[in-house]
């Protein structure tokens, strides 16, 4: 893949279980979040990033057009598709207060005698209902 | 959305063996589309039979609209790329070109040239010399300069190395980005697959088991297990693909048209790989254990 | 596809020119000498009967000479006749070419594509199969037939001289017969060019039905070496009717298969070669028969004792007016048989072009 002017470089988990659409996804999200991705920035070309991890230009389409419904890119016909939205700082103020309540839940669970795994199990059985009722 | 290869009650049998039997796919355009199945499936006799080198014994079958091999129009439209990448061992890549250029019409040599550079091709190379990698790549030039419609490859990675499949498959997928062109690809592993193909079939026992699209099939199936239940019988509109028991617990490998509500049974998604294998058990014949759990229609 | 078709037929192109070009040099060179011998022996300027006998003597002459006449280094090994060697050389190379091209160049066309996999690259490109094998077959057939009359072309005009000679009745060492011989017909005027014809189109159809190269090359070979000896022995007589004729036992007449038995009359059989009146004529078959037409086996009682002095027995069966009948095509037919075997194998590479046409442009499976 051509280095100049890209400021991503994607990579592909092939044993994560996570679709490969979604791996590109997170892996945008995470560099907007490290600040890494400014807005403005271009995102790499679909025929780029599909050679050079040998997947469907589709799959990387998908992804684009996902970020686009969440509203952190837009596509520009001919052009190419750039970052238009950012996911530091808004959400700063609101993590504060997450914290806390997530430990104040994690102090009950213990004391209702869930060991480690359990905890994990519930939690993560109730945040995967919870998307998928939600997405849907 | 047309589709690039129609077949109808397709089959081809040698003798009394029948190589492919009772096949019925509409393979969409501007797709990757991949062929999968077991040696001995039926998939390079579908792809011979999609390109002309074979007729039917069963059935029909219509590529971009015509029979296979029509003329030099249509032939013109679908690029092919047999097994193991034969090439004129005594022909220079260079000639290998000029055959292009000389036997297709619509024939890009700009586009051969720039690839056989970027592939680091020596031009005055005879074929016969080439790595299995090279040897592919240059046959995979031959194809996509005559600017087809259609592209059939033929298990174009089996012989080769993880480096020169990976490339290979780099490759495509530019090519695929570049062109819009239709690509339908044949591979024994699914591995070679997974990341390239947005579109699956699967082929065994001779006859095709499964087609769709790659988002919908892994929608559409789920892997689920809990507690031992023999004698069970899953609500209609759930098919057992495949089924695997322990002393306390069952594991099913199902395809359901809803959702699944029974909370007994813990639902995890599938992958590409773990679909592809449950189907090929069943064609053989493997799946008998779970056969009466299947849906009683 | 005719780049195409010249490019994989470059190295086999390359090879029949060497061989031609080599050919041609030694005729070259052997050439001068035996013009010069041919012009001292007052052949040319004979118009009486009797010119068989300086036919001979020059045929003998040449049977023993050296290309490098007046000089005294000779590299040839004693014994070694050069001029015998050429003419024999030049004969096999003209009956073998149409064997060669046929196996060499017609088993493989196919069959090569088809056991390498490469005619899953060459019939998927824009051509038909149709077309791939109109441009093959034409052109490599248009070669094989041109080489093998080249070749038959230049013995021809090398051995005008000895042509000249046998026509006129001299023979001497391999120099003998007439161009009715069967090695002499089959690679001389246009008949050449019918067997490469049907050599190659042989080929090409053991290979489209094989489909490997080497099993079909022998087929090939085997078959097409049957056709060269049927052709003389039973076909060729009968391409026109024969014309038949009763003659008086004349010189040229032989005695074959005389057996003296216990008590019975001597048998035997008799054959000639030449038709008094019908020079240069092709004599098919020949025997003995009496005043009434039958055939005569045994040797008439008055006849005896002149056969077991070896004296005169000919005279004498001819006194009791035993004669011979004879089958021959006149000299006069040479060409309407040229051209009657030419056509028979032209006729045949046609038919086996159109079922490969039939067959290959079809299925291959």
């Amino acid at each position: 893949m051509d280095e100049e002017g890209t400021v991503i470089e994607f990579h592909l988990d092939g044993r994560s279980g996570v679709p490969p659409y979604m791996q590109l996804i997170h892996q945008v999200r995470h560099a907007l979040r490290l600040g890494l991705l400014h807005q403005g920035d271009q995102l790499p070309k679909v025929k780029d990033v599909a050679a050079g991890l040998a997947i469907n230009p589709n799959t990387v389409l998908k992804a684009y057009r996902e970020l686009e419904y969440e509203g952190l890119a837009a596509a520009r016909p001919g052009v190419g598709t750039f970052v238009t939205g950012t996911l530091d700082g808004g959400s700063f103020a609101a993590l504060g207060p997450l914290r806390t309540g997530l430990q104040h839940w994690l102090a009950k669970a213990r004391r209702a005698g869930l060991d480690d795994e359990s905890i994990e199990a519930l939690f993560l059985n109730t945040f995967r209902t919870a998307r998928e009722e939600g997405i849907a | 959305m047309t589709a690039v290869i129609e077949t109808e009650g397709l089959g081809k049998r040698y003798r009394r063996l029948w190589a492919l039997a009772d096949c019925t796919v509409s393979v969409p355009a501007r797709h990757v589309v991949g062929l999968v199945g077991p040696n001995g499936a039926g998939k390079s006799t579908l792809l011979n039979l999609a390109t002309g080198m074979l007729a039917p014994s069963a059935g029909s079958i219509r590529v971009l609209g015509a029979k296979p091999a029509a003329g030099p129009a249509q032939l013109a439209r679908i690029g092919y790329l047999a097994q193991d990448a034969p090439v004129y061992a005594g022909l220079s890549v260079a000639d290998h070109l000029r055959l292009g250029l000389h036997l297709n019409p619509a024939w890009d040599a700009a586009l051969a040239q720039a690839r056989a550079a970027r592939l680091e091709l020596d031009l005055r190379q005879k074929a016969g010399t080439l790595s299995g990698g090279q040897r592919a790549q240059l046959a995979l030039t031959l194809a996509v300069a005559k600017r087809p419609e259609l592209l059939i490859l033929d298990e174009p990675v089996a012989s080769l190395d993880p480096l020169a499949r990976r490339e290979f498959l780099q490759d495509l997928m530019e090519t695929v980005a570049e062109q819009e062109v239709s690509v339908v690809l044949s591979s024994h592993l699914i591995s070679d697959l997974e990341r390239v193909c947005d579109y699956l079939i699967v082929l065994a026992g001779s006859r095709v088991r499964v087609a769709g699209p790659v988002d919908e099939l892994l929608a559409a199936h789920h892997l689920l297990s809990g507690p031992r239940r023999p004698g069970d019988t899953m609500p209609a509109g759930i098919e057992v693909i495949s089924a695997s028991h322990t002393d306390r617990q069952s594991t099913l490998l199902v395809r359901s048209s809803g959702p699944l509500l029974d909370p007994a049974w813990t639902t995890s998604e599938v992958n590409l790989e773990d679909l592809v294998l449950a189907y090929m058990k069943q064609a053989a014949g493997r799946g008998e254990r779970a056969r009466h759990l299947e849906v009683q229609r | 596809m005719i780049w195409l078709t010249w490019r994989q037929f470059r190295a086999q192109a390359t090879a029949a020119a060497a061989a031609l070009a080599a050919f041609a040099v030694l005729l070259v060179s052997t050439q001068p000498r035996m013009t010069s011998l041919f012009s001292a022996s007052g052949i040319a300027g004979c118009h009486s009967g009797s010119c068989a006998g300086l036919a001979s003597a020059f045929l003998d002459q040449l049977a023993s000479a050296t290309p490098f006449s007046g000089h005294a280094f000779d590299p040839l090994p004693d014994g070694f006749d050069l001029y015998p060697f050429v003419y024999t050389l030049g004969t096999l190379l003209i009956l073998a070419a149409p064997a060669i091209v046929g196996t060499f160049w017609g088993a493989p066309l196919i069959a090569r594509e088809l056991e390498t996999g490469t005619g899953r690259l060459a019939w998927n490109q824009s051509i038909t199969r149709t077309r791939w094998l109109a441009v093959k077959l034409a052109l490599v057939a248009a070669a094989a037939m041109a080489v093998t009359e080249a070749f038959s072309l230049l013995q021809t005009w090398w051995a005008t001289p000895i042509g000249r000679a046998m026509s006129l009745g001299g023979s001497a060492s391999v120099f003998s017969g007439n161009r009715f011989s069967p090695l002499a017909f089959a690679t001389h005027g246009i008949a050449p060019v019918g067997y490469a014809a049907f050599g190659f189109t042989l080929g090409v159809t053991a290979g489209l039905i094989i489909r490997r190269a080497v099993p079909a090359m022998a087929v090939t070979l085997a078959i097409f070496a049957a056709a060269q000896i049927m052709m003389p022995l039973w076909v060729r007589p009968h391409l026109i009717p024969a014309q038949h004729a009763t003659v008086a036992i004349g010189r040229d007449v032989t005695l074959n298969n005389y057996t003296v038995t216990n008590g019975g009359a001597p048998r035997f059989a008799l054959t000639t070669g030449t038709v008094p009146g019908q020079p240069g004529a092709w004599v098919i078959a020949s025997s003995a028969v009496d005043r009434a037409g039958q055939p005569v086996g045994t040797i008439p009682a008055a006849c005896v004792k002149q056969f077991a002095n070896s004296d005169g027995g000919l005279d004498c069966l001819g006194g009791q007016g035993i004669r011979m009948t004879v089958s021959y095509q006149p000299a006069s037919r040479y060409w309407a048989l040229q051209s009657a075997e030419a056509g028979i194998f032209l006729a045949l590479a046609a038919a086996l072009a159109g079922f490969c046409f039939w067959r290959f442009g079809r299925r291959l499976g």
